[in-house]
C-alpha cells in the first residue's frame, strides 16, 4: 500500500488555470440548441392551439378578442414555463421558437408574462404537428 | 442500557428528509427503522390529470439526477401500450443519452462517498470532471438536468457530426480521469481503509431483501435488467455486468467505478454504430385500454413503472417503484451491529434519492406500532362514532 498517492495531483493543480470564469462579468456561450424562453412570430400562428394543449406546465394561454376579426392574444407566463420545449415540437407552422436568454430572474412574477396581439395568420401548414 | 436515536426528518448529514430511529447500545446500532412519508408530492395522483404527452415531463421531474430514467421507463410502457416501434437511431441516441446519465449520477456518487469519508479533494476532483459530462448533455439535449429527449415514438433531437466528435473528445478525457480514480480509490490507505468492511450485506441477504442496482451487484450477484431483459438497443450492445465480491462499500464503490468504464465503452460502441434514418414516429393521442409493466436500469437500480390506460388521452394509473424504495430493507440489514459514525456512509452508500422513492403513505399506531392504511370510509366511521356522544355546540366560535 502506498502512502499519499494523491498528492502529485495535488501538487499539480497548484500551476493550473482555474476551471471556472469570472461569471458576472465574463459569460460562457450557451450551445446553439439550448432550451431558454418560448417566444412567439405572430405573423405565423394559426391559432391551432396545439402549444397551449401540450404545454405541461400550462403556461401558454390564448383567448380570442374578437372572433369576427380574428384577433387573439397570447400569452406566455414564464413564471410556470419549465422551459421544456414541447410548444416548439408541437408547432405545425414553427410560430413558437426558444431563445437563448439564461439570465431571466425577475423580484415579481408578474413582470415574466409576456403577451402578444395578433390576427391570425393564414399560413399552410408545412408538415403536421410531431406529436398530435 | 439501550437508547433510542432519531436521525433526520432534518439532519446535517442527510441531504434530503427522511427519518432513521436507531436503538444503540453504547455506540454500536442494534435496530434500525426507517420512516418514510416527509416528502410525498402526490405526483401519481397529478399523472392521471394530464395526457401521455404532459406526463412525460411530468415523469422527469420525479427525480433530477435520474431524469432520463424515469421518462425512458415511462415512455417505454407508454410505446408499448400505443402499439409503436420507434426507429433504430431514436433508441440509439436515447441509449447514449442514457449512458451518459449512469456517467454523470455515478461520478457524482463517487464524489459524494468522497465527501462522507472525510476525502474532499475527491469530491471536488470527480465533480469537476462530472461538468464534462454535464456539458455534453446540455449540447445534445439542450438542458444540463431535465434532459426532455424522450417523446412517445422515439427522440426529439438528432445528433450531428460535430456532436459526435465532440463527445468522442471529452470521452478520452473522461476515461483518463476515471483511470486516476481507479487507482486512487484502490490504493489511497485512508480512503480504503474507512469504506472497507463498513454495512457488510451477504449475498443471500441482498438476494432476501430485494436489493437492486449497484447494492446488489456489490455482494456478487450479477443481476442488471439490461442483460436480463434488455430494453432498447441493449441486447446489440456488447458490455458486461460488473460486480464485487465484498459485500460492503469499498465494494458498491469499486462496482461503480467499473460500470463507469463499460459506460465508455458501450458509449463509444453506441457513437461508432449510429445508423441512419429518422429519431421518432409519430405517436397517437390516445391508448387502447391495456396495462403495461416497464423496466429500465437506472445508475441506482432497477426502476419500474406501472401504467394502465382507459382508451382516453390521459393515463388511468401510474405506479413509480424508484431504485431507492428496493433497497431500503437491506440498508436496515446493513445499518444492523454497525457504528452510529457509519450510518452516514452506509446511507450514502445506495445512493438514495428520498423524492424519487416517496409514493404511498400509511398511517402507524403511536401505541401500538402498527401500519395500516385506512380507506376513507373507516375513517368516516371512526369520526361518526367519536362525534355520536357528543352533545352539539350550539354557538361554537371559530378559533381564529
Amino acid at each position: 500500500m502506498k502512502i499519499g498517492v494523491f498528492i502529485p495531483e495535488l501538487l499539480r493543480h497548484l500551476f493550473k488555470k482555474p476551471a471556472t470564469v469570472d461569471y458576472p462579468f465574463q459569460k460562457l456561450e450557451v450551445p446553439k440548441d439550448f432550451r431558454g424562453s418560448p417566444y412567439l412570430r405572430p405573423e405565423l400562428c394559426i391559432v391551432c392551439r396545439a402549444c397551449e394543449r401540450d404545454c405541461p406546465a400550462e403556461a401558454i394561454e390564448i383567448t380570442a378578442i374578437n372572433e369576427a376579426e380574428k384577433r387573439f392574444r397570447m400569452v406566455i407566463h414564464n413564471d410556470r414555463c419549465i422551459h421544456c420545449a414541447q410548444c416548439v415540437d408541437s408547432c405545425p407552422t414553427e410560430a413558437m421558437l426558444m431563445d437563448t436568454r439564461f439570465e431571466i430572474s425577475d423580484y415579481d412574477r408578474h413582470n415574466l408574462k409576456m403577451e402578444w396581439e395578433y390576427i391570425r395568420a393564414v399560413v399552410k401548414p408545412k408538415s403536421e404537428p410531431k406529436t398530435s | 442500557m439501550k437508547f433510542q436515536i432519531p436521525i433526520g426528518p432534518q439532519h446535517p448529514a442527510l441531504k434530503e428528509p427522511i427519518s432513521l430511529r436507531m436503538t444503540v447500545e453504547g455506540e454500536i446500532i442494534r435496530d434500525a427503522d426507517i420512516r418514510l412519508g416527509y416528502n410525498h408530492r402526490g405526483l401519481e395522483k397529478l399523472a392521471e390529470q394530464k395526457t401521455w404527452i404532459q406526463n412525460i415531463y411530468l415523469t422527469e421531474r420525479i427525480c433530477g439526477i435520474c431524469s432520463h430514467s424515469h421518462t425512458t421507463c415511462y415512455v417505454q410502457g407508454v410505446e408499448k401500450l400505443m402499439e409503436l416501434e420507434p426507429p433504430k437511431r431514436g433508441l440509439y441516441i436515447r441509449t447514449l443519452v442514457a449512458e451518459l446519465e449512469r456517467v454523470h449520477s455515478h461520478l457524482l456518487w463517487l464524489g459524494v462517498a468522497g465527501h462522507e469519508a472525510g476525502f474532499d479533494s475527491f469530491f471536488m476532483y470527480t465533480w469537476r470532471d462530472r461538468e464534462i459530462v454535464m456539458d455534453i448533455l446540455e449540447i445534445i439535449t439542450g438542458n444540463r438536468v431535465h434532459y426532455g429527449i424522450n417523446t412517445i415514438g422515439g427522440v426529439r433531437r438528432d445528433l450531428d457530426e460535430q456532436q459526435i466528435k465532440h463527445i468522442l473528445d471529452s470521452l478520452s478525457v473522461l476515461r483518463q480521469r476515471s483511470e486516476y480514480y481507479k487507482h486512487l480509490g484502490t490504493n489511497e490507505p485512508s480512503f480504503v481503509a474507512r469504506l472497507a468492511g463498513v454495512g457488510y450485506l451477504s449475498r443471500e441477504d441482498a438476494i432476501a431483501l430485494c436489493a437492486v442496482g449497484p447494492t446488489l451487484r456489490a455482494s456478487g450477484v450479477p443481476m442488471d435488467v439490461r442483460k436480463d431483459d434488455p430494453y432498447a438497443v441493449y441486447d446489440e450492445v456488447p458490455f458486461e455486468v460488473c460486480t464485487a465480491e465484498t459485500g460492503d462499500v469499498l465494494g458498491r464503490t469499486v462496482v461503480r467505478i467499473k460500470e463507469l468504464f463499460q459506460c465508455y465503452n458501450i458509449i463509444e460502441y453506441l457513437l461508432k454504430n449510429l445508423p441512419s434514418g429518422p429519431v421518432a414516429v409519430r405517436a397517437p393521442r390516445r391508448a387502447k385500454p391495456n396495462e403495461v409493466v416497464s423496466r429500465y436500469e437506472a445508475p441506482r437500480g432497477e426502476n419500474i413503472h406501472y401504467i394502465k390506460s382507459n382508451g382516453t388521452d390521459k393515463p388511468e394509473r401510474l405506479k413509480v417503484r424508484a431504485p431507492t424504495l428496493g433497497n431500503y430493507a437491506a440498508t436496515i440489514k446493513m445499518l444492523k451491529n454497525g457504528f452510529i459514525a457509519d450510518v452516514p456512509l452506509i446511507f450514502a452508500a445506495i445512493d438514495p434519492c428520498i423524492c424519487c422513492a416517496e409514493r404511498a403513505v400509511s398511517l402507524v399506531d403511536a401505541r401500538t406500532g402498527q401500519e395500516k392504511i385506512i380507506v376513507m370510509n373507516d375513517l368516516k366511521r371512526l369520526s361518526r362514532r367519536l362525534s355520536a356522544g357528543n352533545i352539539r355546540k350550539r354557538e361554537a366560535e371559530w378559533p381564529l
